[in-house]
């Protein structure tokens, strides 16, 4: 049985990058009934390559065995629309009739264009709960405007603190985490909702803004402008006040990779840990300098050498394990083969195997949270392009017959490309 | 109209920026939180910026930011006086959270099982989760980005790998927390079950929005770390203007047409040499020649709203003081000023989600303000809230 919070709700997903998709996936997975509305007959521009690129080898097309959105669209039924096409749209409509919420992540504007926007789709259905999530919000002067998470990251100050503190200013690491942000903070915009519907037996429309859904998490980048007039810049891995709080090149890693150590102490009684597993209990002693906590902040760079040196004396896993087990702060920097081995992850039987028509057999990361009595389960794999036309579009009153005729005229799809 | 929220009794217990953060979106939505702390202040209280570079309990940007509408109770929930107030305050509540080191989280946990079957439903904060080897260690937001499978990616090839910037992968953790609790909320509404919930920091974050683990464990290939601007998929990445840098995004089609058209040379995208994959490295150094024309006599805004206008995904690359004059914040109010006792007027990021009157912000608690009104709301006569003080129970 899969977790049962949101039993009983009815969501569309009419989203298309990262944020939407696993967003309204965590919904599916808190036991709500979520059917993907796939963009058709043009793919969603990130999720469903076209070319074999990173797809695993097998049958059937590319598109359906690219693995990165088989994570962000488990637990959904999919159902392939051509919402420009007035058959289509049509389709949209009568499914808007019979759910709870509907989510879209086009630029702003762009629903309202089709005729499928908030006031449209009220009137259909008057106790919808419509989340509209484009990147800098509905209204506003950027209105319409397309972004990424990395054009949000820009505008919000964010990514002039990322990189690193010498390196050239036009290079910063690639990242995709406000999509992340909004995809949690989703489910607890379409919470709100139906709260509120459940107040006043009227549905209501929610105006997401993925930067805003993300500016909160920034609040010490901020208060360092509005408390103190200062413009933080690159600060890596340094935090001002902790010292040691560094990232450390470990000795060869896994089949020879490089390795890195992260190691830190909040307090004295962590940073003693740190002294012993590093082989120098004396570090956290009387009267020697570091002992202290200015004594150490003091010393910042003898004790990233002399840490540097510690790192180098054993693989990631080995100093994190030895710092941790003194009672100091350490972790290796994990990257894939880091979850696959961890004796913790393994324990927490987290990893999910998931068997998909065209993947076959794949491991994928699991849930973002443990529930009992009603743990969340994978109940459905990532939806083939219309997977789920026939079953959806009877239950919404079309005939076999009618269903196969909007498949022939192009209002509904199962494939992309020349049929 | 009430906010979603309003009526829902909340307790946090841990006073990390976790925990601080997880119950931010109940309270500012309309929940009654109570945050239940050491005399000597929770650990959110301690980090800083703080006005003027001195330290308060009452006035760290953390602590104003992710505090905001609760109320504060000093409370040893580790003696056993203490532990009967919060088990008595958690018998009033529908959700307790918490994140404490594992002995007192199962402390706590089992004194809370323990009420009947209309005790609170709770959620429990731990980076490893609550069971398993790793349980027990010591973690902080550094070593939590580097279990989650992101950090590595955040780096340069050879290079050391960064965190992103101070909290924001905990941050990350906790608001994964608030979307189970809101969903908890609602679900108890509708079918009574008490539920426990287990929120795992590293799951938290390696199981969302991966771009890397799921590939490579698709095709065993790896993702490459790229360095500086990609040669075979341009334009990508950060591009300078008269007065700083733009982001760019426009590698791929419907993008790449726009924007050659966008920089007024709307025969390039139908020019093999920077459409076919096998030519268009090859070409970099030309194509970029001609973009670089473009931006030389444009700001980053005029290139920002000219390409937008051409649909192309690009965005000013602002610091923090420009970011708080961004067109669009400016326009959509995104951020707000609090009357915040001790400190005066101070800015804070408005709604995450925009619901009609769902949304307020309130001061953050002084320490222990609310200590002894919530001892009278569960029933401590005057003498009872004396000899709690007095044992240093409460404060």
């Amino acid at each position: 049985m899969t977790s049962q919070l949101l039993a009983g709700i009815r969501a569309i997903d009419m989203t298309e990058v990262w944020a939407g998709p696993m967003g309204t996936s965590l919904l599916g997975d808190l036991g709500a009934d979520v059917i993907r509305l796939e963009s058709f007959p043009r793919p969603p521009a990130i999720s469903r390559p076209l070319r074999e690129g990173n797809a695993v080898p097998g049958d059937g097309p590319p598109y359906e065995r690219a693995g990165s959105h088989h994570m962000a669209n488990r637990n959904k039924r999919n159902i392939a629309v051509n919402i420009r096409n007035e058959e289509g749209a049509e389709v949209v409509r009568r499914l808007v009739a019979t759910v709870d919420v509907l989510v879209e992540g086009y630029s702003a504007g762009t629903i309202e264009g089709l005729g499928l926007g908030w006031e449209q789709l009220h009137a259909i259905n008057p106790r919808l709960v419509m989340v509209s999530m484009p990147g800098w919000g509905v209204e506003g002067p950027y209105r319409g405007y397309a972004t990424l998470g990395s054009g949000l990251d820009a505008t919000l100050g964010h990514m002039v603190v990322r990189g690193y503190p010498d390196g050239p200013p036009d290079q910063v690491p690639v990242m995709y985490h406000t999509d992340a942000t909004g995809a949690v903070g989703l489910v607890t915009a379409v919470v709100a909702g139906l709260l509120r519907r459940e107040e006043t037996g009227e549905g209501c429309f929610i105006d997401m803004s993925q930067a805003e859904a993300f500016a909160w998490h920034l609040p010490a980048l901020q208060a360092e402008w509005t408390m103190n007039g200062r413009v933080p810049g690159r600060l890596g891995n340094v935090d001002p006040h902790v010292v040691p709080h560094g990232c450390y090149l470990a000795a060869g890693g896994e089949a020879g990779a490089v390795a890195w150590v992260t190691i830190a102490a909040e307090n004295d009684a962590q940073w003693a840990g740190v002294a012993r597993a590093a082989g120098h209990a004396e570090w956290a002693e009387a009267p020697h300098p570091w002992a202290t906590v200015t004594g150490r902040l003091r010393a910042r760079a003898d004790i990233d050498a002399a840490l540097a040196a510690y790192a180098a004396s054993g693989t990631a896993e080995e100093i994190a394990t030895n710092v941790a087990e003194a009672g100091g702060i350490a972790a290796p920097v994990i990257y894939h083969i880091g979850l696959m081995t961890s004796p913790q992850i393994a324990h927490r039987e987290w990893l999910q195997t998931v068997t998909h028509r065209y993947a076959g057999t794949q491991t994928l990361g699991g849930f973002l949270w443990r529930i009992e009595p009603d743990a969340p389960s994978w109940d459905l794999a990532c939806g083939l392009v219309g997977e789920h036309n026939v079953e959806i579009l009877q239950g919404l009153g079309y005939s076999a017959e009618q269903v196969a005729a909007l498949l022939e005229r192009g209002a509904i799809g199962d494939r992309y490309g020349a049929r | 109209m009430a906010q979603p929220f309003s009526g829902v009794r909340v307790v946090e217990v841990g006073g990390t920026v976790a925990a601080a953060g997880a119950t931010k979106g109940l309270s500012d939505y309309g929940a009654t939180v109570t945050v239940v702390e050491p005399g000597a202040g929770d650990e959110v209280r301690r980090l800083g910026p703080f006005p003027g570079d001195r330290p308060h309990l009452d006035r760290g940007a953390f602590h104003l930011a992710l505090n905001t509408g609760k109320r504060s109770v000093v409370l040893d929930h580790t003696s056993p006086s203490g532990l009967e107030v919060l088990v008595a305050l958690a018998a009033e509540s529908d959700l307790v959270l918490l994140h404490l080191p594992p002995e007192e989280a199962r402390r706590v946990l089992d004194a809370i099982a323990r009420l009947d079957d209309s005790g609170p439903t709770t959620v429990t904060l731990a980076v490893h989760g609550v069971d398993g080897p790793f349980a027990g260690r010591q973690e902080n937001d550094l070593t939590l980005f580097a279990w989650s499978n992101r950090m590595f990616r955040h780096s340069f090839d050879g290079q050391e790998p960064l965190r992103y910037s101070a909290q924001v992968a905990t941050l990350q953790w906790a608001s994964t927390a608030t979307a189970v609790a809101a969903a908890a909320i609602w679900g108890r509404r509708h079918d009574g079950v008490r539920r426990a919930i287990d929120v795992g920091g590293v799951e938290s974050l390696a199981g969302n929005v991966d771009n890397w683990f799921v590939p490579w464990s698709f095709t065993g290939a790896d993702t490459p770390r790229p360095a500086g601007l990609s040669r075979v998929a341009y334009p990508a990445g950060l591009l300078r203007a008269t007065d700083g840098y733009v982001s760019f995004f426009a590698a791929n089609e419907p993008f790449f047409s726009r924007l050659c058209k966008g920089i007024g040379h709307p025969e390039f995208a139908t020019d093999p040499r920077f459409t076919d994959p096998a030519q268009k490295p090859a070409h970099f150094d030309e194509f970029m020649g001609h973009i670089r024309e473009y931006l030389a006599t444009r700001t980053r805004n005029e290139v920002f709203l000219d390409l937008q206008s051409h649909g192309v995904m690009v965005a000013p690359v602002l610091d923090v003081a420009e970011s708080f004059e961004d067109a669009q914040v400016v326009a959509r109010g995104s951020f707000v000023r609090v009357q915040q006792p001790g400190v005066g007027e101070h800015t804070l990021a408005g709604a995450p989600f925009r619901l009609e009157g769902a949304w307020s912000l309130a001061p953050a608690p002084a320490l222990g303000e609310h200590t002894f009104e919530v001892l009278s709301e569960l029933g401590y006569s005057a003498d009872e809230q004396i000899a709690l003080f007095r044992a240093g129970v409460a404060g």
